[in-house]
């Protein structure tokens, strides 16, 4: 019978052959292993142990395993937080370390978290079930988890905890105050009291010499100029430097320092990050008020302040910096002096009168006058008329003090 | 075993591995197809306060579910057919009938049709013809100690003496 | 004696019956289930070729040269691999991924995060992808500097033609990565996606009607999506498909390996005489010569092997091969996934899939303004450009005049001017890659290896 042909081929192939089948078996061992590696398995045998300890056995055996996970499909939000994170629902867990202890009930009340879930309120990648990716510690995730953690990183003065009520405020930014986000309250007292609304919109309301802040929230943290910012680069940081001192990372901002201190300025962050829409469905806010409605007070002051004699310096921007205390215009920032008595007050500060002075002006008001708001020789015709009229009852008023 | 033998144990046993390991990736891939997380809807669903049931019977679309109502009296029962899961109408009976259902008397007001293949129910869910195999499930109802609303757990079947009183 | 050995000796024994009684039938037609992977005789070898349907496409002898691993380096089988692989892994992707806007990013995370062997599979498929990207690209290469396009010896060989199929499907594969680019609906996918066709919308005239029907609409949405998912797992690989097929089949009518005609032409013809038994050639039926032709020194003993068992235990080496490498790189490279497709905020810098980053370079540097008279680059950096060196390289068997006897031959003299002007051309393209992929930061400004970028900021 024929023979086969010799080969020199299979000396050398076959080994390979058979080297490459031990590859694919540590292909195999690669993946199974990268496919247990994960985080929560680790977490799981702990809390089981954790249970065991405490309850017993039995109970240890009735822990639920494997992902588990909360779908809320109104929210489009799948979080498996609670695969690692077992106890939240366990009584007894209340005063043990993260990631095992008991939810605090009062918060899930109003927020059923079947309704919520968790990452609505605390941040994170519900998705994940690793912990760096599942806090959102990653490239490439907007929301990480508002953490003590975090709040310590920004050196938050106060409490630590607080920015987990910027997502609080996104539902209830139209609540004059929500239980337990002081932070929150605070700032909204803030931007009452310092008269954000004479410059900015806020919640569709307010002035239109600053940016509209309604959605600012949602503007992309590229869009910030981060080249006047040390440290951290994130619209929150951005945020707190520039309440602290706007002209710092925008010099020609004519948003006046107000010297808020960390506490406020941190607050005030968190309101500001917090004003973006919020993607729940209508029947999620049908508790919470749906519109900014102003107190009786502030609708009277802001239409005597847009109404009144005083109405023109208003439009114009001046209110910014100045008052003009005889026309019940008031300032929120006070930074420049009071306008009532302008025309001796420039005839003694710069030796010129207020029509040479408006006409050539030094010092800041030249920067505002040729940078932020810019007059025609028309406008400031009509300004010095009306500030010659405001030295006029201005004047009136003080011989009555004096009599 | 001789020098050569042992060379080619080794050859084969590599080459075999290979071709096991192989077949364990396909494997692998296809445990992928196993879920490992549910999005399937809770079965515990809050239904709305007792007060806003009217008297008589109202089917709630979402759950499938016949919720029937005689005072204060509440007992709950599955559109679902036992036959092949289509959902199951109501029809108003002409004239009420009382029923001994579960050791205790009902007042039936509907009988229930399934689209798919022409089963018939009577008012407690009995199987009366048809291909439906048995009668239709009853499920425990409860009331929320939150905010009193009537709740429905759709994975706990119940006897047909089951009733809850609010 | 061990139970190995005993095993081995049954396995050898049982091939074929007692030594001496086959009966004379007909080659091919052998009533047997099974084909032997380790012949006993030549005949066997040749049976197991032309009674395998998986087999027949392989002649049932092969040259040794055509064996060898640094004639080819089995840059093509390498690619068929991976083609395999991408088929095999996509298939459980395709009953996982959802081509939906709301929810294709959602069954990404997924397959990433919970499904098990998800993230591995994901890695599969796409490390799969980027490396037939570059096997095909060395394949076209190693034909080319081999100048294995060009005919040699054999009557009616075609091999231009197999060249321009070729490049029909460098160009399927280019487009293949491109639409799978899409999927994830991320924002590497979506400004990628954006960047890339906005090179098509630069031919002049039908331009932005060649965009709007690729992405069905005016942006990129739900109709783009499903566009490119279809042309994904369907079109395109449909398409690779046949034309592999073709290709292939085209290599056997041709003759095999250019390296074989080389071979032939380099022997002279020795007196060796005919053997009746020798029923199958080298180069087949498509020799156009009788089945038993004048020997010449390709059919001497000692220059062919069997392609049963050897040329297909090197395929194997090569299949395998791809395979075990692939799937251990998966396990340690992970597939990118950012933020979600988000058409108001573009990534700083947002760039094209890396085997267009040529194309990006070009494009941002051929704008030309004469007065008031503007080029847009995309026109001759997205469309001229490679539409002449597309075209070029088609054309190309036809340009090539060099003699056919340095076919199959590795940098022959006489064509050393036009494998220095590819080589030229590839090396400008991988240098304009590589300032695309690792040298342009944001705004595309240039960043040395040493400089770093600029930090990204995030939101809190």
């Amino acid at each position: 019978m024929e023979q086969r042909t010799n080969s020199p081929y299979p000396r050398v192939d076959r080994p390979m052959l058979a080297v490459i089948g031990v590859l694919l078996v540590l292909s195999c061992v690669l993946f199974f292993a990268s496919d247990r590696a994960h985080d929560w398995r680790y977490y799981q045998m702990v809390f089981q142990g954790e249970v065991a300890q405490k309850f017993g056995a039995e109970r240890a055996d009735a822990v639920t395993t494997g992902i588990q996970q909360i779908w809320v499909a109104d929210l489009g939000r799948a979080d498996r937080c609670i695969t690692c994170h077992q106890a939240t629902s366990w009584k007894g867990f209340e005063q043990a370390d993260e990631p095992f202890r008991t939810h605090p009930v009062e918060p899930l009340q109003a927020h059923p978290v079947e309704k919520f879930g968790c990452t609505a309120c605390h941040g994170g990648q519900g998705w994940a079930v690793d912990v760096l990716e599942a806090h959102g510690e990653v490239a490439h995730w907007e929301e990480p988890l508002l953490s003590e953690t975090l709040g310590q990183a920004y050196s938050l003065t106060g409490n630590k905890g607080a920015l987990i009520q910027m997502n609080c405020n996104i539902c209830h930014r139209y609540d004059r105050e929500t239980r337990g986000a002081d932070a929150i309250n605070l700032a909204k007292r803030l931007v009452d009291e310092k008269g954000c609304r004479a410059c900015h919109t806020i919640n569709n309301r307010g002035g239109r010499i600053g940016p509209d802040l309604t959605r600012v929230g949602e503007k992309a943290p590229e869009q910030y100029d981060y080249s006047r910012l040390s440290g951290q680069q994130t619209a929150f940081a951005w945020h707190v430097a520039h309440l602290k001192n706007p002209k710092a990372l925008t010099t020609d901002s004519t948003m006046p320092n107000f010297g808020f201190n960390s506490e406020q300025a941190q607050a005030l962050a968190m309101l500001v990050l917090s004003w973006r829409p919020a993607d729940v469905p209508a029947a999620y806010l049908a508790g919470a008020p749906r519109t900014d409605t102003p107190t009786a007070e502030q609708i009277a002051e802001e239409e005597r302040m847009r109404t009144g004699p005083g109405a023109w310096f208003v439009e114009t921007g001046c209110v910014t910096c100045h008052s003009i205390q005889v026309y019940g215009v008031r300032s929120p920032a006070q930074i420049g002096p009071d306008l009532s008595n302008a025309v001796e007050d420039v005839q003694s500060r710069f030796g010129r009168t207020i029509d040479d002075f408006l006409a050539e002006p030094s010092g800041t008001m030249a920067v505002v006058l040729s940078r932020q708001i810019i007059l025609t020789p028309e406008q400031k015709a009509v300004a010095i008329q009306k500030l010659r009229e405001a030295f006029a009852i201005y004047q009136k008023q003080q011989a009555e003090k004096e009599r | 075993m001789t020098e050569k033998n042992r060379r080619d144990f080794l050859i084969t046993l590599g080459t075999g591995a290979g071709v096991c390991a192989l077949g364990a990736q396909g494997v692998a891939s296809l445990r992928s197809l196993v879920p490992n997380v549910s999005y399937d809807a809770p079965t515990t669903v809050k239904l709305g306060p007792p007060a806003e049931f009217p008297d008589g019977l109202k089917f709630l679309a979402d759950e499938r579910l016949f919720i029937f109502r005689d005072g204060n009296t509440f007992h709950a029962v599955s559109a679902v057919c036992t036959h092949l899961g289509c959902t199951v109408r109501a029809e108003a009976l002409p004239r009420p009938e009382t029923a001994t259902v579960g050791g205790s008397p009902m007042r039936l007001t509907h009988q229930f049709s399934c689209p798919c293949h022409g089963s018939h129910y009577t008012g407690d869910g009995t199987n009366v013809s048809g291909p439906a195999p048995k009668p239709l499930a009853w499920f425990r109802l409860s009331v929320a100690t939150d905010d009193g609303q009537l709740v429905v757990d759709l994975a706990d079947e119940v006897d047909r003496d089951f009733r809850l009183t609010v | 004696m061990s139970l190995l050995t005993r095993v081995l000796k049954f396995r050898s024994a049982g091939k074929a019956g007692p030594a001496g009684v086959e009966p004379e039938e007909a080659p091919g037609v052998r009533p047997r289930l099974f084909w032997s992977l380790w012949p006993r005789s030549d005949r066997d070898a040749g049976d197991a070729v032309t009674s395998n349907f998986l087999l027949h496409w392989f002649p049932a002898k092969v040259s040794k040269s055509s064996m060898a691993w640094s004639y080819s380096f089995w840059l093509g089988t390498i690619t068929a691999a991976l083609f395999l692989l991408l088929t095999l892994s996509g298939l459980p992707l395709l009953f996982l991924y959802v081509p939906s806007v709301e929810r294709a990013y959602q069954s990404v995370k997924d397959i990433e995060y919970v499904i098990t062997f998800g993230r591995w599979l994901r890695a599969v498929h796409r490390v799969a992808a980027h490396a037939m990207v570059i096997t095909v690209v060395l394949h076209l290469a190693r034909v080319f500097f081999t100048g294995a396009y060009k005919n040699g010896i054999a009557r009616n060989q075609q091999r231009q033609w197999n060249w321009v199929i070729g490049v029909v499907m460098l160009l399927l594969t280019l487009f293949l990565s491109f639409t799978g680019y899409l999927l994830p609906w991320d924002q590497l996918a979506f400004w990628a996606v954006t960047v890339g066709t906005n090179i098509a919308s630069a031919i002049p005239g039908i331009g932005p009607t060649v965009r709007e029907l690729l992405i069905g609409g005016r942006a990129i949405e739900q109709a783009t999506l499903i566009r490119f998912y279809v042309l994904h797992i369907f079109f395109l690989p449909a398409g690779v498909g046949v034309l592999f097929a073709y290709h292939m089949w085209r290599v056997r009518k041709d003759g095999g390996l250019a390296r074989a005609d080389r071979e032939e032409i380099a022997e002279t013809p020795r007196d060796v005489a005919a053997s009746p038994t020798k029923t199958y050639t080298l180069l087949g039926v498509a020799r156009g010569t009788s089945p038993t032709v004048t020997a010449r020194s390709l059919e001497a003993p000692g220059t062919s092997v069997n392609a049963v068992p050897d040329l297909m235990r090197r395929a194997m080496i090569a299949t395998l091969g791809t395979i075990a490498v692939i799937s251990i790189l998966s396990v340690f490279i992970a597939s990118p996934l950012e933020e979600p497709a988000n058409a108001l905020i573009t990534p700083n810098p947002a760039k094209a899939p890396w085997y267009f980053l040529w194309l990006q370079e070009i494009v941002t540097d051929t704008t030309i303004h004469l007065g008031s008279f503007t080029i847009n680059g995309a026109f001759i950096g997205g469309v001229v450009l490679p539409g002449l060196l597309i075209g070029l390289l088609t054309v190309w068997p036809w340009i090539d005049k060099s003699p056919r006897q340095v076919t199959g031959d590795w940098f022959p003299r006489e064509r050393r001017t036009q494998n220095l002007v590819f080589i030229a051309v590839l090396v400008g393209i991988l240098l304009l890659t590589y300032i695309g992929m690792e040298l342009r930061g944001p705004y595309w400004e240039w960043f040395w290896p040493w400089e770093a970028w600029p930090t990204v900021p995030g939101r809190i």
